[in-house]
């Protein structure tokens, strides 16, 4: 086991940050709203944490909280003008989001360096930070999940009128969900920066969107492992079929079209509903017998 | 100089024009993002590339290109957007994103391979290059084409819709699709039509960028994609005269941004833009849009 993590250790690098933006993006799709714009935290967060390294020499522990700061405060600030669009509206605005960030990210050269990026950054983060990272934004999740707070976000999912009727507040919630979104995305955007030693603006573009929509697909809107299936299978596809390697996007498209086509609720969701509804069905089974 | 650029701004705003109508129709009828409009765009300009190459006449390769990507956009409809319909309006708006997003990999992919991620460009002589010169202003006969046939067609689309039975139907579908039904409307022709009707005008979009910067590549349609979505936004999403002027409107601001402002700012600008507008204007600069913006999702 060790052994084969030692050897595949990118791998599992690369699952880890792909996992980070997954829930990033998890997050604010579970509260109902249709956020393309962890993107435009990681951007943002990666170049914060590159400049605080880069011109004020601060420490690595800083800058990722620093990155996190930036994103969970860039979080808050979209979602007040966001407060009143919904659906495809909130796509379209967060989409356009995106675009403004990369874009001024490519025309401030003085202080982000323009195309080229800001480069020939130490590595300062391993296996260890990005694991427990990860961890700990599962673990928060899960909180989550078992609080009244993922409980006011499904049913904003689920039905805005019916959740709004019994006092739950879709102000209060979406904002909150843009502040973690943005929170988990800028903490990982900044990991990503001293992990990968150089930060470019088209790292962040349309391609880094449809990748963590993907591994949310892939996984489910709900469940807390479902991201990590997603991610699993994005990072993994690619080293299991490297002769497929120029047509990877072309099967990552299929997977897409299959899955939301056959599977509406993910594959991870729809695996874990089955395996509950088996579960329950043992269980009536035996109530029978008895 | 300032007349110059406002010709060529408003020149690309009607190409913008051709584009993101198809975008906003399908918007129109079926309240979902089609995001592989950007590939069947592209489409369009790699066809009419390699029938031009084969050695079709153009206007034949014109043509092709229109009727393949109005089969595409077909094609789309019937095995990613058919079966949304009968799922809730916010899981058939997520799924159809995505759906799209994952046409639109597989139509990028397949025009890599084929041209080897290299920028193509029409042989010398596809169009002839003529200039005209009048008050002071240069246009070139494509332009002239350009103008003359997305006017033609955009006056030709609102006849079909406001007067033809066909138009009403479309109408009909838009506004409810299960009373359409119940009135005798047969909504999946009505889907065939729009959605062929989109693609054609994308691909013929296509093939007209493809001529004018001379350049056809795999990537060529995400920048449009991107500009739809700015005009839809600024002419009310559904709202297709609304499309037309803020096509035109982007067009102009987008030449004149590029002439005058410092290199790299355009984008800021536009983006900025749409984002200013979704907030004080979320239906539009004239408002009308057919799915309102603030509407909960159940």
């Amino acid at each position: 086991m060790m052994e084969f993590l030692r050897s595949n250790q990118p791998v599992f690098d690369f699952f880890l940050l792909a996992l980070g933006f997954a829930y990033s993006q998890q997050i604010v799709l579970r509260c109902g709203v249709f956020s393309l714009a962890t993107a435009a935290f990681a951007a943002l967060g990666a170049y914060a944490s590159a400049l605080l390294l880069t011109r004020l020499g601060l420490p690595a522990f800083v800058d990722i909280a620093a990155a996190l700061l930036v994103g969970a405060l860039s979080g808050w600030l979209v979602s007040i003008p966001l407060a009143h669009l919904r659906g495809v509206y909130q796509a379209i605005a967060t989409l356009g989001l995106v675009e403004v960030v990369v874009s001024l990210a490519l025309y401030a050269e003085p202080l982000t360096g323009g195309a080229v990026g800001i480069n020939s950054l130490p590595k300062l983060v391993g296996t260890p930070a990005l694991l427990v990272a990860v961890l700990t934004t599962g673990y928060l999740m899960h909180a989550i999940s078992g609080s009244g707070l993922g409980r006011s976000f499904d049913a904003l999912r689920q039905d805005e009128m019916v959740a709004a009727s019994l006092g739950v507040s879709s102000r209060r919630n979406h904002a909150l969900a843009f502040v973690l979104s943005g929170a988990i995305g800028g903490m990982f955007g900044g990991l990503q920066a001293l992990y990968a030693y150089s930060v470019q603006p088209t790292q962040f573009g349309f391609a880094f969107m449809v990748a963590s929509l993907t591994a949310i697909i892939l996984g489910g809107r709900r469940s807390l492992l479902g991201p990590a299936i997603g991610a699993a299978i994005l990072t993994l596809l690619p080293e299991l079929a490297r002769p497929l390697a120029e047509y990877r996007p072309l099967v990552n498209g299929v997977i897409l079209i299959v899955v939301v086509v056959f599977l509406p609720q993910g594959a991870g969701d729809t695996l874990f509903a089955a395996l509950r509804q088996r579960r329950v069905r043992r269980l009536a089974d035996k109530m029978g017998k008895v | 100089m300032l007349g110059q650029q406002i010709l060529n701004g408003l020149v690309s705003g009607a190409i913008y024009a051709l584009f993101a109508l198809g975008f906003n129709l399908i918007f129109g009828v079926q309240k979902v993002l089609n995001l592989a409009h950007g590939g069947v765009f592209m489409s369009g300009a790699f066809i009419a590339y390699y029938a031009v190459i084969v050695g079709l006449p153009f206007w034949v390769a014109l043509l092709l290109a229109i009727v393949a990507c109005g089969l595409i956009s077909v094609l789309i409809d019937l095995l990613g957007f058919q079966p949304l319909r009968k799922r809730s309006l916010a899981d058939a708006e997520f799924g159809a994103i995505v759906i799209s997003i994952g046409v639109d990999l597989i139509l990028a992919t397949i025009a890599q391979r084929l041209s080897a991620t290299k920028v193509l460009s029409f042989p010398f002589g596809t169009f002839p290059v003529e200039f005209y010169r009048g008050l002071g202003l240069r246009i070139s006969l494509l332009q002239i084409a350009i103008v003359i046939l997305v006017a033609v067609l955009l006056a030709a689309l609102m006849l079909f819709l406001k007067r033809t039975s066909f138009g009403r139907q479309v109408r009909a579908v838009a506004l409810n699709e299960r009373a359409a039904a119940l009135l005798g409307v047969s909504a999946r022709s009505v889907y065939f039509q729009t959605f062929f009707i989109a693609g054609g005008m994308a691909g013929l979009a296509g093939v007209l960028i493809g001529l004018s910067f001379n350049s056809v590549h795999f990537l060529m349609g995400e920048p449009y994609m991107l500009k739809a979505f700015v005009v839809v936004v600024l002419g009310g999403l559904g709202n297709l005269p609304g499309a037309v002027a803020a096509s035109l409107l982007l067009g102009v601001m987008q030449t004149m941004t590029v002439v005058y402002l410092p290199a790299g700012l355009s984008d800021t600008l536009i983006f900025g833009t749409l984002f200013v507008v979704l907030l004080f204007w979320p239906n539009g600069l004239f408002g009308g849009a057919s799915v309102p913006a603030g509407q909960g999702r159940q």
